[in-house]
């Protein structure tokens, strides 16, 4: 746009090519809008649980016995959250034991076990929960309430569960959390 | 040290949603944004801090703010090729009456916005405007025809 004549002098420091033609400034805009795009982008990976924590269904079954893992895996620092193991004895299980990779107690808290196993102890470095005996066809569920620590973070870390019957091994089931900051 | 970096991550993220978001949106404080503020500052603090409330974790978080904040301006103080980055540019919305159409629809301003600036400022009609300018802290400066 020229400067039309008789028009007041243009204020210091304003210079017309750019503060008013934006000269040199047309792709600022789209870089604004790019950049709010990329924002945008936060809140649909949020809805899609990529930052957690909706829980997961991961299940293994042999011939003696099915586990189910109620969990999430993917956390936030200082979230809560649960761990629900479904244990289902197709055969009996004379001498239940739970062995939770360290992964489970590293960098959160456990605030609860419940039922309270029977014993813990080390397995190895793992966690090893005796929780007896399981009748066939019989669950046992196991709830386990978690608080991930707010400076912890985590990618895939292993959250492995086996399931043993006295010394035999029955089944592992994968599992990993990543926790963000 | 978690402390002193989730500071300076919040900072920049903020810094950079600040300046995406629109200096209009900034300037103008309805009720709602006013709310939207103290909603956003509490979501942030407790990004910062977590739960840690203690006086030594609050110097850590001030102070970095505190240094950023100083960092940033002395930037924009120092060199002159990042001031439109840091602080924005001046643009202007009215020349000798009329609204440049193209400059008011890029900072999403309606004829009504200006025209409500401008009687903010005692000017009853944008035709008695020779220059209305949208600043960089998304005030809308307005400088009157000379009548003689």
């Amino acid at each position: 746009m020229p400067n039309l004549p008789g028009v007041a002098e243009v204020p210091d420091t304003i210079v017309l090519k750019r503060h008013r033609d934006l000269e040199g400034r047309h792709k600022d805009v789209w870089f604004r809008r790019g950049l709010l795009t990329l924002v945008a982008v936060i809140p649909v990976l949020g809805l899609f649980n990529v930052f957690g924590q909706r829980p997961g269904k991961p299940t293994v079954a042999t011939a003696a016995a099915r586990l189910q893992l109620y969990a999430p895996s993917r956390a936030r620092g200082g979230l809560l959250y649960e761990a629900r193991f479904h244990i289902t004895a197709r055969q009996e299980i004379k001498n239940a034991i739970l062995v939770l990779d360290p992964g489970w107690a590293e960098g959160q808290q456990i605030n609860t076990i419940e039922p309270g196993p029977s014993g813990e102890a080390s397995r190895d470095g793992q966690l090893e929960l005796t929780l007896g005996h399981i009748p066939q066809g019989q669950t046992y569920l196991l709830f386990m309430q978690f608080q991930v620590n707010p400076t912890n973070v985590a990618w895939r870390r292993p959250q492995n569960v086996e399931l043993f019957d006295g010394n035999t091994h029955l089944l592992t089931l994968k599992h990993h959390l990543t926790v963000f900051p | 040290m978690d402390l002193a970096l989730r500071s300076a991550v919040i900072f920049f993220f903020v810094f950079l949603l600040m300046r995406i978001v629109g200096r209009r949106e900034l300037s103008s404080l309805e009720p709602f944004d006013l709310i939207l503020l103290v909603v956003l500052g509490d979501s942030v603090q407790q990004a910062v801090t977590q739960d840690d409330y203690s006086v030594t974790g609050a110097f850590i978080v001030v102070s970095t703010i505190a240094l950023l904040q100083v960092f940033m301006s002395y930037l924009n103080f120092r060199v002159p090729r990042l001031r439109p980055i840091i602080d924005g540019e001046p643009i202007v919305i009215v020349q000798d009456g009329k609204v440049i159409e193209g400059n008011a629809r890029r900072e999403r301003l309606t004829l009504d916005d200006i025209a409500e600036a401008a009687r903010m400022q005692q000017i009853a009609s944008l035709e008695d405007v020779q220059w209305a300018v949208l600043e960089t802290s998304g005030e809308l400066t307005f400088i009157e025809k000379q009548k003689n």
